[in-house]
């Protein structure tokens, strides 16, 4: 037995320092051409992956001002951090709703499909009507940019949701409900909390697609004067020419809160309550 | 009991759902509605009837940009949910520095787009090339991304190297729901390794695995973020995936209401496909 | 009980977060002050723009001036029209695009504006002749123009004795004797579509009418019969290029142009400033394409980079002029063509930067004639034929390509062109 529990453990172990090279070499590139001026990059293998010459923050602190860093990090958090809980409280509420019925009821089973299958509206379609209609109703600005993908990750936080349901007995409804609780205090008090490593997934995924997302702010508040920090990124680029080490400092810099708020979350993934209430 | 039930489930679904056809439904019924005209995006627009519709079949460009999107999520779907499961298990086991593995394989995920497209252009354009040449092979001498034919495979490889993080973290909270006492059960049995995972976990995760499935498929058939940082659609529009050519043509050319009819289009071949999957995976299911 | 307690926490926090940023809003501007919003698309330009915006504000207490320079300003710009928040000027290109708006009515007619007197007419004349269809007035007052050919490394050929060539022949000798050194004669970026259509254009400018695709709109000829030659000579130039020359991005060509790789480069003058960032010692001029088999029978491809236009929309027209009279300043235009390494479109004894040098003859003598590529429609992708032209080589089924998609990719222009035609007949 001991000599197999070693084995499990140190074969996936090796597996896994082995994969993270495709991650370390990525990453060793980033951080140095971050580091780098724009006269060290050259095309050849030497020059590209020979360590920057002097070791300055200074790359940093230029990206910092051409974003306009912490402006556009406060709108890209704000932005984030709502979206999140409005997903989770929304989002889980409705999926438990739909997760629930939509087996056995033709509306819910209907509203479930209806709600999913918009998730396979391809975004450039949505574009222009969604720039007129956040006009029309005084929406073109950050706040409509939260409603908006309150709605675009609707559908697949509903999947998960849903899917995550199905693990739940109903046993433990029903113990509530004997005891007298309402449907929506069964639902907060018993449901909701059990759900919470799939709070920490739908909290990662949907922050994650909101962090990086360009496309949403650009068409909803082009003009507002509010900025993103992916908005604020796309300074860097222009067809004529790009400056990749400040690009490249300024992803470094906005990488780091999303990474933070992932460690946070992946604890709650592993550490959910599930495995002990469910036996 | 049962209406107290009953009207909060209505009171729940009833103001979402209406604030999803606001922000969902209405704005691709306009978007149909664009899709009947040769709008370009602003000023003045005519009705030409099913013209756009009838220009679909008869392009070839929209045609194989549909192959090629086709051929890129099928491929890539399969690569990820294959690392993406071995990666949960792994990740999910009983190994050290379990929080620092979770983390690093999260990071492909958070680099932004132009950071990737620079570093594999970097990679396919010297590196490989050097390498193979180091190892002393003919092949893989010129960038992959420079050839037609293995174009595609380098939007498979960054597409994947991609995503494999969020469908892991999905198959982990998935892992999650499986009680430790169905391992316990299994190694009494003495059943191990793969058996174990085929017979008594995998069934417990296929929710998950269908979910993983139907948003691989979905994100890879609307691929667009990968093919602007590596190829923008060449060499030779060998690459040129259906939601860029929406955007390309659509948004920044002039042909708004022939890209908003192949949109619609494409809206109804993922709902299909996806149907298909949700409903073939909904039986494994309730199989089970 | 955990999960309530968890609910309100989430709940609490986001009340939290929308109190603070609520406070942010309630700024209102002064009534008395016109404000003028320019959104311009040169995104490498603007630090200028910013020095202008503050320089303008600093002098003038009635017009406050914003200009904003978005990376994927037509994109920017397509989404303000469709919410009907119009920008009061727009800065463009000479382009298909400037042609969209005036058809679609968006620009305003500025012929009684009085700085367009002193621009030059060959410019003037060129926005003339990107209306889809004659339209009477003038909605866009030319800023800057560029100039594309060739950019050579300068060291490289004064070490050699490199003479500059005069037609296609001398260019071809050129290259072979490059190639004899061991020096890569040209490099191409292929990868970065875009980049094919740079010395397309420049050829085509030496060998074909400036109107051709408006000839081939009316009908008058087909794109097969005017660009032969023109596919052919391009297809010649690539044996003197890398290798894989599709392997290769803009930003690697310039890379490997600035590390003095190649002799010459056919790129447009925008490129200086990023072949500089990477060596900032390199020597730079430029000449012009000699497409043409005649010593005297090139033509310098030079088209508007950056025009101004001022919207339907703008309330306050005298405020936008103020602004114009503004930019066009010539001390203002002076540092714009420093910066950019432009041409000014405006009249006046100017200061060229050095690696137009070679160009100057044309530029003075207006020996130059528009691309090719502002009058395409950009989801044709005629970039990306280029590009599988280069990749395949057979002119032919291109040149067959080129006529077929033109045709159906133009479809409503060439209508509209017809019936102009038709009404303006009888």
């Amino acid at each position: 037995m001991i000599k197999q529990k070693i084995n499990s453990t140190w074969l996936p172990t090796i597996l896994l320092i082995l994969g993270l090279s495709t991650i370390a070499f990525p990453l060793y590139m980033t951080i140095v051409i971050a580091f780098k001026q724009p006269s060290e990059m050259s095309n050849t293998i030497s020059g590209i992956l020979s360590l920057p010459k002097h070791w300055s923050f200074d790359n940093f602190r230029e990206a910092m001002e051409v974003t306009d860093f912490w402006r556009s990090l406060g709108y890209s958090l704000l932005i984030t951090l709502v979206t999140v809980v409005l997903s989770i409280l929304v989002h889980s509420m409705i999926g438990y709703v739909l997760g629930r019925n939509k087996n056995h009821n033709k509306f819910y089973g209907f509203v479930y499909l209806f709600i999913v299958s918009g998730m396979f509206v391809p975004f450039a379609i949505l574009m222009m009507p969604l720039a007129k209609e956040t006009a029309e109703l005084g929406l073109a600005n950050w706040f409509g940019v939260i409603l908006l993908y309150v709605v675009f990750y609707m559908p697949m936080n509903i999947m998960l949701y849903s899917g995550y349901l199905v693990n739940i007995p109903l046993a433990l409804e029903e113990a509530a409900k004997v005891d007298g609780a309402s449907t929506w205090r069964t639902y907060w008090q018993v449901i909701f909390p059990l759900m919470k490593p799939m709070h920490a997934t739908v909290a990662v995924i949907t922050a994650l697609a909101v962090w990086n997302d360009v496309m949403t702010p650009l068409v909803i508040m082009a003009g507002s004067g509010v900025n993103t920090l992916p908005l604020a990124q796309m300074n860097f680029q222009s067809q004529f020419g790009t400056n990749y080490n400040l690009a490249f400092a300024s992803y470094l810099l906005s990488l780091i809160p999303i990474l933070v708020f992932y460690v946070i979350c992946q604890k709650q993934i592993i550490n959910g309550v599930v495995n002990g209430a469910v036996k | 009991m049962k209406n107290d039930r009953k009207r909060t489930c209505l009171l729940i679904t009833i103001p979402i759902l209406l604030l999803f056809i606001t922000f969902n439904t209405i704005p691709l019924l306009r978007g149909v509605v664009y899709s009947f005209t040769n709008f370009r995006g602003f000023g003045n627009y005519e009705w030409v009837g099913f013209r756009n519709y009838i220009d679909l079949f008869s392009d070839a460009r929209v045609g194989s940009s549909y192959i090629f999107t086709i051929k890129l999520a099928i491929v890539t779907t399969i690569v990820v949910n294959v690392i993406s499961i071995l990666l949960a298990l792994a990740l999910n086991s009983k190994i050290r520095a379990k929080g620092f593995f979770r983390g690093a394989y999260f990071l492909p995920n958070v680099l932004g787009a132009l950071v990737v497209g620079y570093i594999f252009n970097y990679f396919f354009t010297y590196l490989v090339p050097a390498l193979a040449d180091m190892a002393g092979t003919g092949a893989l001498k010129s960038s992959i991304l420079a050839e037609k034919n293995t174009a595609w495979i380098g939007i498979v490889v960054v597409c994947a190297w991609q995503a494999v993080a969020m469908n892991t973290i999905i198959y982990i909270s998935g892992l999650q729901t499986v009680p430790e006492d169905v391992y316990e059960a299994g190694s009494l049995d003495g059943a191990t390794g793969w058996k174990k995972f085929w017979k008594l976990t995998f069934p417990l995760i296929i929710p998950f695995f269908s979910i993983n499935m139907v948003l691989c498929v979905k994100n890879f058939l609307m691929v667009f973020d990968q093919i602007m940082a590596l190829t923008k659609g060449g060499p030779a529009q060998s690459t040129e995936s259906i939601s860029y050519l929406i955007y390309n043509n659509g948004m920044k050319g002039g042909q708004f209401g022939f890209q908003s009819a192949n949109a619609v289009v494409f809206f109804i071949v993922i709902v299909i496909i996806s149907v298909a999957q949700m409903k073939f995976s909904g039986k494994k299911e309730e199989q089970l | 009980m955990k999960g309530k307690r968890l609910a309100r926490l989430l709940f609490t926090g986001c009340m939290l977060v929308f109190a603070i940023s609520l406070q942010g809003c309630g700024s209102k501007k002064d009534n008395s002050v016109t404000e003028i919003e320019i959104v311009q698309y040169k995104r490498e330009a603007s630090n200028y723009f910013k020095m202008v915006e503050k320089a303008f504000n600093d002098t003038h207490d009635d017009i406050h001036l914003v200009i904003n320079s978005p990376n994927d300003a037509s994109a920017i710009l397509r989404t303000r029209f469709i919410r009907e928040d119009y920008p009061d000027i727009v800065g463009i290109g000479g382009d298909i695009e400037y042609s969209y708006y005036v058809d679609a009515q968006i620009l305003a007619d500025i012929s009684g504006y009085k700085g367009l007197q002193d621009i030059k007419q060959s410019y003037r004349d060129i926005d003339e002749s990107l209306e889809l269809v004659p339209v009477e007035g003038t909605f866009a007052i030319p800023y800057m123009a560029n100039a594309a050919g060739i950019l050579y490394n300068k060291d490289l050929f004064e070490q050699n004795g490199w003479k500059i060539p005069n037609n296609w022949n001398e260019l071809l000798t050129l290259c072979k004797q490059i190639k004899d050194k061991g020096i890569l004669p040209f490099y191409f970026g292929f990868k970065d579509t875009w980049t094919c259509l740079a010395p397309w254009n420049a050829i085509a400018v030496g060998l074909t009418e400036p109107d051709t695709v408006k000839k081939v709109n009316r009908g008058e000829t087909t794109f097969t019969k005017e660009y032969a030659e023109v596919s052919k000579k391009y297809l010649s130039l690539l044996e003197y290029g890398p290798g894989s020359p599709f392997a290769y991005g803009y930003n690697d060509a310039c890379t490997a142009f600035a590390r003095g790789e190649a002799a010459m480069y056919p790129i447009g003058s925008y490129a200086v400033p990023q072949i500089l960032s990477v060596n900032p010692d390199l020597n730079i001029d430029s000449f012009v394409m000699p497409a043409s088999d005649n010593s005297d029978g090139n033509t310098l491809n030079s088209g508007i980079d950056l025009q101004f236009c001022v919207t339907e929309a703008c309330e306050n027209k005298e405020a936008a002029y103020e602004v114009l009279d503004f930019l066009f300043e010539d001390e203002n235009i002076q540092a714009y063509a420093d910066a950019q390494n432009a041409i000014p479109c405006k009249e006046g004894n100017f200061k060229l930067a050095s690696m137009l040098d070679g160009m100057k003859e044309y530029i003075d003598a207006g020996r130059m004639a528009d691309f090719q590529d502002h009058y395409y429609p950009s989801e044709m992708s005629v970039d990306a034929l280029l590009q599988t032209f280069l990749i395949e080589k057979d002119v032919d089924n291109f040149l067959e390509t080129f006529d077929n998609n033109w045709q159906r990719y133009n479809r409503d222009i060439i209508r509209m062109v017809k019936e102009y035609e038709q009404n303006n007949k009888e």
